[in-house]
């Protein structure tokens, strides 16, 4: 017998046990979070005019960070209340896939228009939130592998909904919709932002409430 | 090599198959037995063989249910399974020591 047969037994252990650790903690509660969050930002953003392009940018930047550090919050409590590492090999996975999609993301979609200012072309902020709806989806979707497979259709959804949005924003058809006074020039971004950051979170956010039980653990 | 440690090993989570189980559930509440099936890529039947083996031996539970009107059959370690394994890691670790020395 292989005198290295107990290692690599050990070694097919840790593999599967990694490979089977999927992050369930705590999604119904961020994903509520998120959505309730993104969508009084929507309103708020929407009520206070926030139409520059940096104002834009940092307003919905600010918001994103408010809404990692309530994520985190809530996972922590979790692992708190389950006597479980917070820095678990699965929240450690999805953080580690998310952060380059998301940072790529936030730089790409932010740069435009804070270096633009207030010179920002007046539709740059749908562009942003396109942008930032891609790069959003992309990073949902890589951490869908490590994740249950809901989230890798949730990140789908946002991607193809970009791709869509991406060709009307470039076909034109937004400035139809700006000429025929369906959505207003200053307004779309938000709009955007809150249907896709609010609703749609808030939506699954309900919809994992209701359908998951007790799969918290990391 | 100390005879004796492998002699102590559990023999039925030594088995290939069913070690792969016993590991996939160490690390998750429960599983599905699709997602069982998915991750390790076994056939139904040869699954259903090895669960059923560790279930006899009180290492595995296994819960019938309905999710959207579809059945749904869930795997978890038991008390008694979590144990065994944990010792069957521990002897294992035992026996790369001793190899090393």
């Amino acid at each position: 017998m292989n005198s290295n047969w107990a290692e690599e037994n050990l070694q097919t252990i840790r593999t599967l046990m990694e490979r089977s650790a999927v992050y369930r903690r705590a999604l119904a509660p961020i994903m509520l979070l998120a959505g309730l969050v993104g969508l009084a930002a929507a309103v708020i953003g929407l009520l206070l005019h926030l139409d520059s392009g940096r104002g834009f940018c940092t307003f919905w930047l600010g918001t994103a960070v408010i809404v990692v550090a309530g994520a985190f919050l809530i996972a922590r409590q979790q692992a708190i209340k389950d006597k479980e590492a917070f820095w678990s090999p699965p929240t450690r996975r999805v953080a580690q896939t998310m952060w380059p999609l998301l940072l790529a993301g936030a730089v790409l979609g932010g740069t435009p228009m804070v270096v633009g200012g207030g010179d920002a072309p007046p539709d740059c902020d749908s562009l942003t939130a396109i942008i930032w709806i891609l790069f959003y989806g992309c990073a949902l979707h890589a951490a869908g592998f490590f994740m249950p497979r809901g989230i890798k259709l949730f990140g789908l959804l946002f991607m193809a909904s970009a791709c869509v949005l991406f060709y009307a924003f470039f076909s034109g058809i937004f400035y139809v919709l700006f000429f025929t006074g369906w959505i207003s020039e200053s307004i779309s971004g938000h709009w955007l932002m809150g249907f896709f950051f609010g609703v749609l979170h808030l939506a699954y956010g309900a919809y994992l409430y209701l359908t998951e039980k007790g799969k918290n653990a990391a | 090599m100390n005879p004796e440690l492998l002699l102590q090993l559990d023999r039925v989570i030594h088995e290939k198959g069913r070690l792969a189980i016993m590991s996939m559930l160490a690390a998750s509440p429960e599983l599905s037995f699709t997602e069982l099936r998915d991750a390790l890529a076994m056939t139904d039947g040869n699954l259903t063989t090895h669960i059923r083996a560790l279930q006899q031996e009180g290492y595995v539970a296994v819960a019938k249910s309905y999710q959207k009107n579809r059945p749904l059959t869930t795997c978890s370690l038991t008390p008694a399974g979590r144990k065994a394994f944990a010792e069957y890691i521990h002897l294992l670790e035992q026996i790369v020591r001793q190899n090393k020395k």
